[in-house]
């Protein structure tokens, strides 16, 4: 599956969806929605809410269609909805207040998702579960620097902080990520705080 | 052991080695469907209202219930004398004749009931604190700040950190205790 920021449609099929034809829409949400769905996955742990915010981007994505243009690949363009409505998301007071409410039970893990469809190798969920060990903000700010290739101003930008902030939360997240991954008998003992 | 550029780096790889979300999205019929529009806010309005006064009415017609029974049955109440206020507990026995509403009540705990709060939102929002009074010394010490700010500072650091050492204490007794 190719990343969502390479992902591109042609420009006849994206004329067609703005113009309202249900085949061209289908077309560009085939090629899209795994991608972005992976993403927010990778961003908000919890699938029911993962979902939410899928159907809040997809739906933005064809509302805004006709002010796409063409500066980056549809996907770029994407992705950014996509993190924003992330964001958005992670800052809500409604999932703070459910978070203190439902504490641990709120995040599913991986493993025990509904709909997987294959078996992961066990270093695949060790990953995925030390991504999920990590508190949102911090994840939020792992992937975007690591894997979506943001830099710490862009995303001192997206959450309305400052470049400090970013570097922190990052240096946070590798710290907790090496106490996971590190032997037992290498952890340091005060990595938490 | 690694150092720490070599950690990061690996995390980096295996991150970005991660296969897509093994749990597929919704197809495009289910996006359709959930993008229909939703009933309007004058619906919601009217079968909230109507919930609401249904509502009312169950919880007036219960209490009119409980006080009416009440009193038709308590032992001590002179005809035609109504009583207010009688204690609810009063020491065993209790009477034969108790109507389902006291025996409702006769059965509740004696104790409140224990709500358990998870510590996540509490750590979030300590480590969200450390980390912006961290930019804050970052930016005090590459500036011309007075020292007594960046005192200030670094106090309300060590406080925060004190917080988050309690809440994580906290958390490991009753890990323990389970």
């Amino acid at each position: 599956m190719a990343r969502l920021v390479d992902i591109t449609v042609p420009e006849a099929v994206r004329v067609r969806a703005c113009a309202g034809d249900e085949g061209a829409r289908q077309v560009i949400y085939a090629a899209v929605a795994p991608a972005t769905f992976t993403l927010i996955r990778r961003m908000i742990s919890q699938r029911s809410a993962a979902e939410d915010v899928f159907q809040d981007t997809m739906m933005i994505l064809f509302e805004r269609l006709t002010e796409f243009r063409h500066e980056a690949p549809l996907g770029a363009w994407l992705r950014r909805i996509a993190i924003s409505r992330c964001l958005m998301h992670l800052r809500s007071p409604w999932r703070r207040v459910r978070l203190a409410l439902e504490g641990e039970a709120l995040d599913e893990l991986p493993a025990g998702n509904a709909g997987v469809t294959a078996p992961l190798p066990p270093e695949i969920i060790d990953v995925e579960r030390a991504l999920e060990s990590l508190a949102p903000t911090a994840r939020a700010v792992l992937w975007m620097y690591e894997v979506e290739g943001y830099s710490h101003a862009e995303i001192a930008q997206a959450f309305g902080r400052s470049i400090s902030f970013s570097k922190s939360q990052l240096a946070r997240a590798h710290l907790k990520l090496r106490a996971w991954f590190e032997p037992q008998g290498h952890r340091p003992t005060c990595t938490l705080i | 052991m690694h150092t720490d550029l070599e950690h990061e780096q690996s995390v980096a790889r295996q991150l970005r080695a991660l296969p897509p979300d093994s749990a597929h999205p919704y197809g495009w019929d289910e996006f359709r469907r959930r993008s229909e529009p939703r009933p309007t806010l004058t619906g919601h309005l009217a079968s909230g209202r109507a919930l609401a006064a249904t509502v009312a009415v169950a919880v007036a017609a219960c209490a009119l219930a409980i006080r009416v029974g009440g009193l038709a049955h308590h032992p001590h109440a002179a005809p035609g004398q109504v009583q207010y206020g009688v204690a609810r507990h009063e020491p065993a026995p209790r009477p034969a004749d108790e109507t389902p509403a006291e025996r409702y009540l006769a059965s509740l705990p004696r104790e409140p009931a224990l709500v358990h709060v998870g510590t996540r939102a509490a750590v979030e929002t300590l480590e969200d604190d450390i980390a912006q009074v961290d930019d804050l010394v970052s930016a005090a010490s590459a500036g011309s700040t007075p020292p007594a700010s960046l005192q200030a500072l670094l106090a309300e650091r060590t406080q925060l950190v004190s917080s988050l050492v309690q809440v994580r204490y906290a958390e490991s007794l009753a890990y323990a205790s389970r």
